[in-house]
Parts: C-alpha cells; sequence; structure tokens
C-alpha cells in the first residue's frame, strides 16, 4: 500500500518513455535493416558496440528498459486482475511478481549500462 | 472506516462488445508487449556482453522470418500504445496555458510532432543517424 504511489508513478514515466522512445528504437534495431528500409545496420554487432561505448547510450538503454518493464508489468497486473485473477492475495502475488520482474530487469539493465563503463 | 466495495459487474469478454473497448484493450496489450521488448533489450544487452557470436546469433534469431513478422505485429501494438498514450494526454491532463483548456486534438497534434522530433533525435545521437 506504502508503494502503490511510487509504482503508479512510475508506470506513468514509463509510460511517456515507452510512447516517445521505443518505436524509433525498435524500427532501428528489428526492421530497419531486415526490410531496407535504412541504409545502414544499426544492430549490426560492429555498430552497436560502437555507439555502446557512449555513456548517454548506456543511459538510453537503461532508462528505456526499466521504463518499459514497470509500465508494461504495472498494465500486465490490471490486465490479469480484470480477467478474474482478483482478491486481496491474488493481487499481493501478482505485485511480488510482476514488481519483482521490474525491479530486477531495471537492475539488470543498470548492471550492464555501467559494466565496462565504471566498473 | 472501511469503503465500501462494489460487486465486480464486467462480464468476461467484455472488450469484445465494441470498438471503442477493443481499442483501450489493444491499448492495455501495447502496453504490456512494451515490458516483452523491455526484456528482448535486456537480453540484447546481456548478448552484447557475452561477444560477438553470440549477439550475433541472438540478433540472426530475431530476424529469421516467423520471428520477424511476429515482431511486425507486435510493434503495430507498439505504436498503437504510443498514439493512444498521446491521445489520452489531453483527455487526462488538460494543461492550462491558454484561458481555456487546450481540446485534446490539439494536444495530439503536438505530441505527435513533439514525438518526431524525439525519434529524430534518438536516430542521430543514440544510433548515429544515416
Amino acid at each position: 500500500m506504502l508503494l502503490e504511489p511510487i509504482f503508479w508513478s512510475l508506470f506513468s514515466l514509463g509510460g511517456f518513455i515507452t510512447a516517445f522512445l521505443f518505436p524509433v528504437t525498435l524500427f532501428l534495431l528489428f526492421f530497419a535493416a531486415p526490410f531496407h528500409l535504412w541504409p545502414t545496420d544499426p544492430a549490426a554487432y560492429s555498430t552497436f558496440v560502437g555507439h555502446w561505448k557512449e555513456p548517454l547510450v548506456r543511459l538510453f538503454f537503461f532508462v528505456l528498459i526499466g521504463g518499459s518493464l514497470f509500465h508494461g508489468t504495472h498494465r500486465l497486473k490490471f490486465m490479469l486482475v480484470d480477467a478474474g485473477f482478483k482478491g486481496r492475495s491474488a493481487e499481493a502475488f501478482l505485485d511480488v511478481i510482476l514488481n519483482g520482474v521490474a525491479i530486477f530487469g531495471s537492475l539488470g539493465a543498470l548492471f550492464y549500462a555501467v559494466r565496462g563503463w565504471l566498473f | 472506516m472501511a469503503g465500501r466495495e462494489y460487486a465486480w459487474k464486467r462480464r468476461p469478454g467484455w472488450w469484445l462488445r465494441n470498438r471503442r473497448y477493443l481499442a483501450f484493450q489493444l491499448r492495455e496489450a501495447g502496453g504490456v508487449v512494451c515490458a516483452l521488448y523491455g526484456l528482448v533489450l535486456l537480453n540484447m544487452l546481456i548478448q552484447l556482453r557475452a561477444g560477438e557470436s553470440a549477439y550475433t546469433a541472438f540478433l540472426n534469431l530475431l530476424r529469421t522470418p516467423p520471428v520477424l513478422y511476429l515482431n511486425v505485429v507486435l510493434f503495430a501494438l507498439v505504436v498503437w500504445h504510443a498514439l493512444t498514450w498521446f491521445m489520452l494526454i489531453g483527455k487526462a491532463q488538460p494543461i492550462q496555458f491558454t484561458r481555456k483548456p487546450l481540446p485534446w486534438k490539439v494536444v495530439f497534434g503536438i505530441n505527435v510532432l513533439l514525438w518526431l522530433g524525439v525519434s529524430g533525435a534518438v536516430a542521430y545521437l543514440i544510433f548515429g543517424g544515416i
């Protein structure tokens, strides 16, 4: 209950992050080269590893992954509640699992973002 | 004093009853898809750390036809999620820059323009441009 406003805030922040940043990122990484819609392949190892050296790129991916996880898991919780997965214990279970995915996924993204840069 | 809980009235499949409900539920699904892509991107960073062969194998898997076309469908949901998010900003948060709140369509238009600008900046600053 105490953490609920924090998760709602992260959900809302994640909504803005995913809405503004996800379409162009997914397009460039997953569709641009296979469908020949971009002159280069932004996801190719040699290209991506070159960009990955820049702190801004690392920060970008950390924010993107964390924002999407907090946004999407919160939505999934309420979709499951809506589908009949309701009740105090069921919702507590969903909170633990889905918030756990968001928290540990974000920490994982933070780890990979700073690994090889700060340590 | 504990609040009174109202009985749950929505029937299963309520979101198939009209196009507005379906559009709403597709946006919800788009949000969940964003989390799935978050995990995909996290795995991409893990493979990047593991080395070139692991990273390239993962990228090639994403580019096999079944996964690629599944990605096209999921990408459509992500874009729908983004567009409907811009629509609801103007409805949920009417920011009062003027005497009267701005119509939601104006806020939507401003957000789409902003989105295009941000997308260009991401393509240039994060992915090195063309």
